[in-house]
């Protein structure tokens, strides 16, 4: 395997593509490339690449989780949802660019069953063991998105750069289809360089977890109030971040047997983070 | 004097009669209470050596050409090898050598669980070897897994007879009961996770085999590998000096040790064979999940009456069957009570010994029934299990028990309980709850020890014993200082290595202060005579005036010599001391004894569960090193909590495949699940009849009770009756669920 490290967004996303993969932080990466689930022939290291710093509402996508999280110019509901996120060693690695691009935890895609995020007839956990899965759009795959971030970016409203064009959160990501199974809208030479995060009135992250830290979340709550507008998104309740118009949206849940207990959850968070910026 | 006794011993709680060829224990106890080293906090001498990553572990041997292998395991449930290729795999690059079921017992052609080893590889890169290892061309028959231990049993698809027993008249004690209540409990299958994984290393030098391996019994691991490759023991040495944990998984030798033997053998260079954390997670055991119907009668003031339990134990493809029925039959003191316990065949990996197998399970579901039943009573739980306390075993005397002390030391932590109900705040719940514990943990013969000292003044401890992590060598090292009157640092403590070393206990069952210690304590004091001999005839002294104190020769008339000085005209003359277990009491149970208080925080509206303090007292015999002591309580601690409210092994209900094999998906708890506060208080009552030492052993009963104590503490904040584990936020929520139907729509309150 080869490594390459070049200087500007150009030469980077000029190498991505056929064979060569974007390493960042490589808190996903690696893992990913070591169980065989990501093939690479060329790894592309884009630090020295992509912008890294926190300026008013910008941040730079390779900044780091532990960055966000210790700046005061960020929204309170973005540096919780970093503080939350997965241990402090990891934070000092992955990068918020990287972290809006993680694949889910479902078990049996890790495991390589021939699923239907793989390309393959049917969704393994619908049938079998699916207690951390979704709730909303999880009618063909019923994976669980597991970015705090993604979900809190949803919920503030960000946008983000690439090295191809300018795009919402919602734009970015993608439920899966029979003709494609992606879940993001990224192409494979394109690189996140930048976000704009619009700084709310008020904003909160509240995540519930199988323990009290180090875990990717069973239910994610952010929250974001302009005026009298509160805007929300769910992490780890569907394939991709969740969007929630409003509290009442929870009664559109399409629960499996399993996960019908996150349904009650996300009832009690949504209520509190509203509580929280109103 | 050696002596051949013929004795009882106790395995796995049953009495065997056995010929044992012990030395007699011919020294008096200390005085209970500290000495002037043991009974004081001694911190690790191993520590500082640890905390540099100059502890060599079996993870960090590296021989010279050693090979590294990679293990082709069955990815199914059920299936048969129909035939098996290697060609390509010997084919591919760095491969020195390549083994199927053809080459060796361990390398199975019927799978009978996922994760079972079918063939293997060593290669000069383990990347190389996992390479080849896919190129390995097997075609596997598929079988029809079984996978519910219900099912196994109904199909009577059993690894043992059930196992039932009886005393007294249950059925009469259930009719004359006030009350009657019954549950069915659940625990699940956990994994030990070990921080070094399992991983062995064998080299051959001639016809003799060297075998560096992460083990809990180094002697365990001679024999057995000797026996399987047909060897004289002795020319299997076996080595583990640092060890990274094993919590009963790593008794034995392991299919790991076998393959790396057989593939050293034919590629002519050591091989390192060591699992991944995913192979871990797979094939290297676990505590088998359990399904307890459990009933208690009692009469209206909390006597028992009767108790009755139907344990199924999902064992696995093989493994043996726990005692999840321990606890009913021995904590409490009840004529009638009745138990089955059915061993459920099912293809899962087998079980293997976690931290006091079968009781941490069967003391779950007994401890939630104790307080359902007490709850009904409107009874305080402390005092139905003061009511019910057994005062002397069914045949056999205690040799010593000290459960009502425990109770006794346990009131203020109880009395926490209006305070912290008092403390509940919005959907926030407080409350208390408690569980005793009983276990074995006394030991046996035989074991041994030798010190050497020189004219330097300064003593080596000998014995072949492994420390599993637990501090043992402190310990040792501490009990060896106060005999021989020395400061800890002039002695040094060799363990690690068959070669050097006399036959030491298995470091399992609780046994290793109570086996070990006496006889390191024997062969100190061996040495200890000697030098007062040579004392005595130096100095002019009656041998009976003389003791060793503080690095000194003393004498009760006044006089005082350093230890160098006494010792210094040996030159190259050495003072050999020799020490041996000696037998258990005769016709006692060596038993320990415990109960934990607990006080958890719930929030009910997202069944949040936090162990917000635990106080653990428990009834070991003498205390060596009161910080080391704790250290293993607040371990079996928080390995509890992981146990109670997090960790589970998951497999796919269809295929049987283990979904949780990282740690991610497995939920080991973190330091912020720890308790704010752990309060150990071990009661330190040396057991008169116990060895030279009065010592029990403490690796597992701070594990036992911790489970039903957070579950009764639930019940205690929020009036819900949760009955499996994990605590998930699941079923911590069906729990409130079930108890606000139960209260109509209030929601179940404590009474307070």
């Amino acid at each position: 395997m080869q490594l390459q490290r070049p200087e500007t967004p150009e030469a980077a996303a000029a190498a991505l593509g056929s064979g060569s993969v974007a390493l960042a932080g490589g808190t996903e990466l690696v893992p990913l490339l070591r169980n065989g689930l990501v093939r690479a022939e060329t790894l592309i290291a884009i630090r020295d690449a992509v912008p890294r710093g926190i300026d008013g509402t910008r941040i730079g996508a390779g900044t780091t989780l532990a960055e966000l999280e210790a700046d005061p110019q960020i929204p309170q509901a973005l540096r919780e949802a970093c503080s939350l996120a997965a241990s402090p060693q990891l934070r000092t690695m992955g990068t918020i660019g990287g972290n809006l691009l993680q694949a889910t935890r479902c078990w049996y895609w890790r495991l390589d069953f021939p699923c239907y995020l793989h390309g393959g007839e049917r969704c393994h956990a619908r049938q079998g063991e699916h207690r951390e899965h979704a709730i909303f759009g999880n009618e063909r795959c019923a994976s669980a998105h597991p970015s705090d971030i993604a979900a809190t970016l949803l919920a503030l409203g960000a946008t983000l750069r690439t090295t191809q064009r300018e795009l919402t959160v919602p734009d970015l990501y993608r439920l899966p289809t029979d003709d494609n199974r992606k879940v993001t809208t990224i192409e494979p030479d394109e690189l996140i360089l930048e976000l704009d995060v619009p700084k709310p009135e008020a904003s909160t992250y509240l995540k519930a977890m199988d323990r009290r830290q180090f875990a990717f979340p069973m239910v994610g709550v952010a929250a974001a109030r302009s005026g009298h507008s509160v805007r929300l998104a769910l992490a780890g309740v569907a394939p991709i971040p969740w969007a929630l118009g409003s509290p009442d949206d929870l009664d559109e849940a399409t629960p499996l047997t399993g996960t019908a207990y996150k349904v009650e959850i996300a009832r009690t968070l949504v209520r509190r983070a509203v509580e929280a910026v109103s | 004097m050696a002596r051949l006794i013929r004795t009882e011993k106790e395995v796995e709680g049953r009495y065997e009669e056995v010929w044992l060829v012990v030395e007699e224990d011919a020294l008096d106890q200390w005085p209970s209470g500290p000495g002037d080293i043991v009974g004081r906090a001694a911190p690790r001498i191993t520590g500082r050596q640890r905390a540099r990553g100059e502890a060599r572990y079996t993870a960090d041997v590296q021989l010279p050409g050693m090979l590294h292998t990679a293990v082709l395991r069955s990815p199914h449930a059920y299936a048969r090898v129909k035939s098996i290729d290697l060609t390509r795999a010997l084919e591919a690059p760095g491969v020195r050598a390549a083994i199927g079921p053809d080459a060796l017992h361990v390398l199975v052609d019927e799978a009978g669980y996922p994760g079972v080893a079918v063939a293997a590889v060593a290669a000069d890169t383990f990347d190389e070897a996992r390479d080849a290892v896919a190129l390995i061309e097997v075609d596997w028959e598929l079988l029809d897994p079984v996978l519910d231990p219900e099912d196994a049993v109904s199909r009577g698809q059993l690894l043992i007879d059930p196992r039932r027993y009886e005393r007294g008249d249950t059925e009469r004690g259930f009719a004359e009961a006030d009350i009657v209540v019954e549950a069915e409990y659940r625990t699940q299958t956990v994994l030990h996770n070990s921080m070094e994984t399992h991983q062995t290393i064998c080299e051959w030098q001639g016809d003799r085999l060297d075998v560096y391996i992460s083990t809990q019994f180094i002697w365990g691991v001679r024999d057995e590998v000797a026996e399987e490759l047909g060897m004289p023991p002795d020319k299997v040495r076996v080595v583990c000096e640092f060890m990274g944990g094993g919590f009963g998984s790593k008794n034995g030798a392991g299919d790991h040790t076998f393959i790396a033997a057989e593939l050293a053998k034919r590629a002519g260079r050591p091989v390192r064979c060591a699992l991944t954390r995913r192979e871990e997670n797979q094939a290297s055991g676990n505590r088998n999940a359990t399904i307890q119907r459990l009933k208690a009668g009692a009469r209206s003031d909390g006597t028992l009456v009767a108790l009755s339990g139907e344990f199924v134990n999902a064992v696995g493809w093989s493994g043996w069957t726990a005692t999840t029925e321990g606890p009913m039959q021995m904590l409490y003191a009840c004529d009638n009570v009745q138990t089955v316990t059915y061993g459920a065949k099912i293809n899962t990996p087998p079980m293997r010994a976690f931290r006091a197998p079968g009781f941490v399970e069967g003391t779950f579901g007994l401890e939630c029934l104790l307080d359902e039943l007490a709850a009904k009573l409107d009874l305080d739980p402390l005092e139905v299990r003061r009511l019910n306390h057994a005062h002397a075993g069914d045949d056999r005397p205690y040799s010593s028990k000290n459960l009502m002390e425990c109770y006794k030391r346990a009131e203020p932590h109880w009395e926490r309980r209006h305070d912290a109900r008092a403390r509940s705040e919005g959907p926030w719940k407080r409350g208390v709850g408690l569980a005793s514990q009983i276990w074995y943990g006394g030991g046996g013969p035989p074991s041994y020890a030798w010190v050497r000292l020189g004219s330097d003044g300064r003593a080596t401890v000998i014995t072949a014993m492994q420390d599993i992590g637990t501090g043992t060598a402190t310990a040792m090292t501490q009990i060896a200082a106060e005999e021989l009157g020395l400061p800890l640092d002039r002695i040094d403590f060799v363990l690690g290595d068959s070669a050097r070393g006399p036959y030491a206990s298995i470091s399992a069952g609780s046994s290793t202060i109570p086996s070990m210690g006496p006889a390191v304590r024997a062969a100190a004091a061996d040495a200890g005579r000697q030098i007062i001999e040579i004392a005595a005839q130096r100095y002019d002294k009656e041998q009976r005036i003389l003791s060793l104190k503080n690095g000194h020769v003393t004498s009760s008339d006044g006089g005082s010599w350093p230890l160098a000085e006494v010792v210094g005209l040996l030159e190259d003359a050495q003072i050999l001391g020799k020490g041996a277990r000696g037998p258990n009491p005769a016709g006692m149970q060596v038993l320990t004894f415990g109960v934990q208080v607990v006080e958890v925080s719930v929030d009910t509206e997202t069944g949040e569960v936090q162990v917000d303090r635990v106080a653990a007292i428990h009834d070991v015999g003498r205390v060596i090193n009161p910080l080391g002591a704790s250290s293993q309580v607040e371990g079996g601690i928080i390995q509890g909590i992981g146990h109670t409210l997090s960790e589970e092994r998951l497999l796919d209900p269809q295929t049987g495949t283990i979904l949780t094999q990282s740690l991610d998906h497995y939920k080991l708890p973190t330091i912020a699940d720890t308790p704010p506060e752990i309060v150990t208080e071990l009661l330190d009552i040396p057991d008169e009849h116990l060895t030279n030492l009065g010592s029990k052993g403490l690796g597992e009963p701070p594990i036992i009770p911790t489970a039903a104590a957070i579950a009764n503490a639930i019940r205690d904040a929020t009036g819900a009756d949760v009955r499996s584990l994990p605590i998930s936020r699941e079923e911590m929520l069906r729990a409130l669920r079930e108890a606000r139907e139960r209260a109509g729509e209030k929601v179940a309150a404590p009474a307070s």
